[in-house]
């Protein structure tokens, strides 16, 4: 079964599975334990203009079925980016999307500005909606206006494909993502963390150095799946899915929900060829529940559709 | 190097309260060092990083001494002989080999002697000058591998806190006679952060290396998300730069972590 994926700007996945932001470094980590060029794309850390020193440790903190973080995105910034870690990137055959954050607008169009003619960089990810930095980011992922502004300031810069990586922290993510269309945005990564605490009971005080976390893992799933389902109906541009992906069941069910493409992060930490495996049971799992083709999975769950072609209503 | 594999466990030993050693077999061990540790998966969300403590190249063997602390650590105190562990091995930066010439200290605090006792095993044999194992706890059962050193040759110098084994009081006493007694004395430590910070103290005006081996909580284990991070120099004027103790160390010279951040 033909996996690849079609996006916009001529963007071609080999397979639907990507390396989510944050957790795949920039690349030659986990280029010991796992075949990279196999993977659809990987999403690299999130990269600032000028180097962020991130949040005080601790930084991880385990719940039920989740990982709670406050990383607080540490990065060498742009131009230690294009020296030290571009070169390796370059010698990949998989697409390679640049996480982009920054404080203001401007700083969003500098990194962007700064990787427009760099060759390791296929597509741009621009990171509105990290819970963990005070400053920026989130501000902008929290309030449509501010995030079109963002998408506009990326866009007049670059002609590579960009998506926008929507917070769900918020009731209504959707006003966000249909802003960024608006300004531009050629696909909606979704969803970033889920915002959260953590108490150590030992220390009387929370668990992480930035007091709250960002949870990811199988507890959020069907928080992302909510968020996909409700964006993909709404707007024209595809939309990369993820929170919790561990198995290509929970690929499918972003692919059902209305997702082109998945991110998967969480998961790579306990099994690094996780991915791998995905990729390889991918097909296995669209035949079994009656698929021909990654394509016809794609938003199946919208009308009800069953295996044997009997629609429900809506 | 490093790898992704399943190695059979072909030892379990209670080797204290809450204390377990499992000794794990495969061809990549071999390449294992002092100081370096397996990233192991357990039924959590995340593995859990644990530090040789011994190391046998020929036969590909390494021990792990676990300290139950959580449910992860409790699942792996109740592996038996016979059963896989899923681990990434051997991760991080190690101890550097210590001159054979110079007078060495090792400085071990509870769960933190595991690999000061591998580091030994490895060097002790070629080392020269004078040594000296001095290892702590709060109390005795919390003194670990004490029998491992006496076999290998080095008689180690024990403190608790209650006085129940060895002197009253922590190993920062012994520590202090030893350098002034060899100011020109090498030192290798592992413990609890308190501990650390006190031989980081002590150990300030001695002209050997002080090598200082890290715990954090820790994420991916190979460097890729940057969760295990301590507070490293230089500091600026907004704060320390943050490296990580999975790639970066687990063992960090004395003079780069910034320790009025720790």
């Amino acid at each position: 079964m033909d996996l690849s994926v079609r996006l916009p700007r001529g963007l071609t996945l080999k397979n639907p599975i990507i390396a989510a932001s944050g957790t795949f470094g920039f690349g030659p980590e986990y280029a010991r334990f796992v075949q990279v060029n196999r993977l659809g794309g990987i999403s690299v850390k999130g990269i600032s203009p000028e180097p962020w020193r991130g949040n005080p440790p601790p930084r991880v903190w385990e719940t039920p079925s989740g990982l709670l973080n406050s990383i607080g995105l540490q990065n060498p910034g742009l131009t230690t980016f294009l020296e030290e870690d571009a070169p390796f990137l370059r010698t990949l055959d998989t697409v390679v999307i640049a996480n982009i954050i920054g404080h203001t607008v401007e700083e969003y169009r500098t990194v962007a500005a700064g990787l427009q003619n760099e060759p390791a960089i296929h597509a741009f990810e621009v990171n509105i909606s990290c819970p963990n930095i005070k400053a920026g980011g989130i501000t902008f992922g929290h309030d449509p206006d501010a995030a079109y502004h963002v998408m506009r300031a990326v866009r007049s810069v670059t002609d590579k494909p960009v998506m926008v990586k929507v917070s769900p922290n918020m009731a209504d993510p959707w006003t966000v993502a249909e802003a960024v269309v608006e300004g531009g945005a050629d696909m909606i990564s979704a969803i970033n963390t889920v915002i959260g605490l953590a108490i150590d009971l030992k220390r009387r005080r929370p668990a992480l150095g930035g007091t709250t976390g960002g949870l990811s893992g199988p507890a959020i799933k069907p928080i992302a799946l909510r968020v996909v389902w409700e964006i993909a109906q709404r707007v024209s541009v595809p939309v990369i899915g993820m929170g919790g992906i561990q198995s290509a069941e929970d690929v499918l069910e972003f692919l059902m929900a209305g997702a082109r493409a998945v991110m998967v992060g969480t998961i790579t930490f306990q099994f690094p060829q996780r991915m791998e495996e995905i990729i390889d049971r991918l097909p296995l799992v669209l035949a079994h529940y009656g698929f021909r083709s990654l394509e016809e999975a794609v938003g199946a769950a919208w009308t009800s559709r069953t295996a044997d072609g009997a629609e429900g209503g809506e | 190097m490093a790898g992704a594999f399943k190695a059979p466990i072909v030892a379990a030993l209670a080797v204290a309260p809450r204390h377990v050693e499992l000794v794990i077999e495969h061809p990549e061990l071999s390449m294992a060092a002092p100081g370096q540790f397996a990233h192991i998966l357990t039924p959590g969300m995340l593995r859990r990083p644990v530090s040789f403590s011994r190391i046998d190249p020929q036969r590909g063997r390494a021990g792990l001494l676990v300290q139950v602390v959580g449910q992860g650590t409790a699942w792996l105190a109740e592996r038996s002989p016979g059963e896989w562990l899923d681990v990434l091995a051997p991760l991080g930066r190690g101890f550097q080999a210590p001159d054979p010439a110079r007078p060495w200290i090792l400085v071990g605090g509870g769960v933190g002697i595991p690999p000061l006792y591998s580091a030994w095993e490895r060097w002790g044999p070629q080392h020269r000058a004078p040594a000296c194992a001095i290892l702590g706890a709060r109390e005795a059962d919390g003194i670990l591998m004490a029998g491992d050193f006496q076999g290998a040759g080095l008689l180690p110098v024990l403190a608790t806190e209650d006085g129940s084994a060895g002197r009253r009081g922590t190993v920062v006493g012994p520590l202090e006679e030893w350098l002034a007694r060899y100011p020109e004395a090498q030192v290798m430590a592992c413990g609890p952060n308190g501990m650390l910070a006190q031989v980081s103290r002590v150990a300030a005006g001695a002209t050997g290396p002080v090598q200082l081996a890290m715990e954090q909580r820790m994420g991916c284990g190979i460097g890729a998300c940057l969760a295990c991070v301590v507070p490293a120099t230089p500091v600026g004027p907004e704060g320390p730069r943050y490296r990580r103790v999975c790639t970066d160390g687990p063992v960090f010279f004395r003079e780069e972590l910034a320790w009025s951040w720790i």
